[in-house]
């Protein structure tokens, strides 16, 4: 027996999707004229020229999003159970979940008032 | 063996290749914004093997969390740091790589000894995931409801924390102002048109 069911479409749409850019770059491949030379080679970037290297310093405001980001991202797994089971726990287990997501939202506003979502 | 059971041989066998050769590259590769890539690469077909043992919940959560979360922060503090180094060979390396490789191999043995040594509990039911989520969903607000407020706390101290710590408020003035003498973060790169031809020396001078 297949112990993933309901997987299936899954199956198919990864392998769907694998042939999708096999067969885009084939395509091109097959149908673009072949012309070699460093203009070819450089990085497109809106039709600008690109200046200096991929790898640079970032700002470290991202990274204070980036931080706000992931507490978020766990609290979303927090309530990915709550939200599949909402209809048959009712009423108590909802002010349950807004207490949770109101303790969050504390933290959410000292974030705010300390200005680490603010760009400046 | 019937097609289910091929299917779900190739699949463990694609995404075991695919983590074990994600990880090797993680480990020998020199330029660590490619192995933070890979680090992705080893979590989601971590997440691939999840799915194929019926454990959907946790191939979510390890999605969401490692590959959407944790990876993205590794590759943020890839980024912040900027120093794009080539690694200058050491005198008498040699010997510390012999010493990590002895370690690692003893390590090794150890665990693989543990795990040949461990009375193995397999079960020959094929765990059912059809209700995993509902049944989490049921504890989580009846007899887990605590542990399940407590967790919020546990967030909301660690974004008070992360906010503090990437403020550093914690520092004292003098520090400060040392830390101002040399700044840790540079201006955003400005962003100037230029144009089409423009003057390549400025950019070999920097």
């Amino acid at each position: 027996m297949f112990v993933l069911s309901g997987y299936e479409y899954l199956l198919g749409f990864l392998l769907i999707c694998s042939l999708v850019p096999i067969l885009a770059l084939t395509a091109a491949k097959l149908v673009r004229p072949s012309r070699r030379g460093p203009e070819r080679r450089t990085t497109y970037e809106s039709g600008m020229e690109p200046i200096g290297g991929a790898w640079i310093q970032f700002n470290i405001r991202y990274y204070m999003f980036a931080l706000v980001f992931v507490i978020f991202d766990v609290e979303t797994v927090f309530l990915y159970p709550w939200a599949v089971t909402f209809n048959q726990l009712g009423l108590l287990a909802f002010i349950e979940a807004l207490i949770f997501i109101a303790i969050l939202v504390v933290g959410l506003v000292y974030a705010w008032r300390k200005g680490a979502l603010e760009w400046s | 063996m019937t097609l289910a059971e091929g299917v779900q041989l190739v699949s463990t066998i694609i995404l075991s290749v695919m983590m074990i050769g994600a990880a090797i590259g993680v480990v020998l590769l020199s330029n660590i914004v490619y192995s933070a890539f890979l680090l992705g690469g080893v979590f989601i077909s971590m997440a691939g093997l999840y799915l194929l043992l019926n454990a959907d919940f946790v191939a979510t959560a390890q999605v969401l969390i490692y590959v959407g979360a944790v990876n993205v922060l590794i590759l943020f503090a890839i980024m912040l740091v900027n120093k794009r180094q080539d690694f200058a060979p050491m005198p008498k390396a040699w010997v510390r790589r012999g010493a990590t490789a002895m370690v690692c191999a003893g390590l090794f043995a150890l665990l693989s000894t543990m795990v040949l040594a461990t009375p193995w509990s397999f079960s020959t039911t094929v765990p059912s995931s059809a209700g995993a989520i509902k049944a989490i969903g049921r504890h989580f607000f009846t007899d887990f409801l605590l542990p399940f407020e407590l967790a919020s706390v546990l967030l909301l101290m660690a974004l008070v924390g992360a906010v503090i710590l990437a403020r550093r408020e914690f520092i004292p003035e003098s520090a400060v102002t040392d830390l101002q003498a040399t700044p840790l973060t540079l201006p955003e790169r400005p962003r100037e048109l230029v144009p089409v031809g423009g003057t390549p020396s400025q950019e070999e001078s920097k």
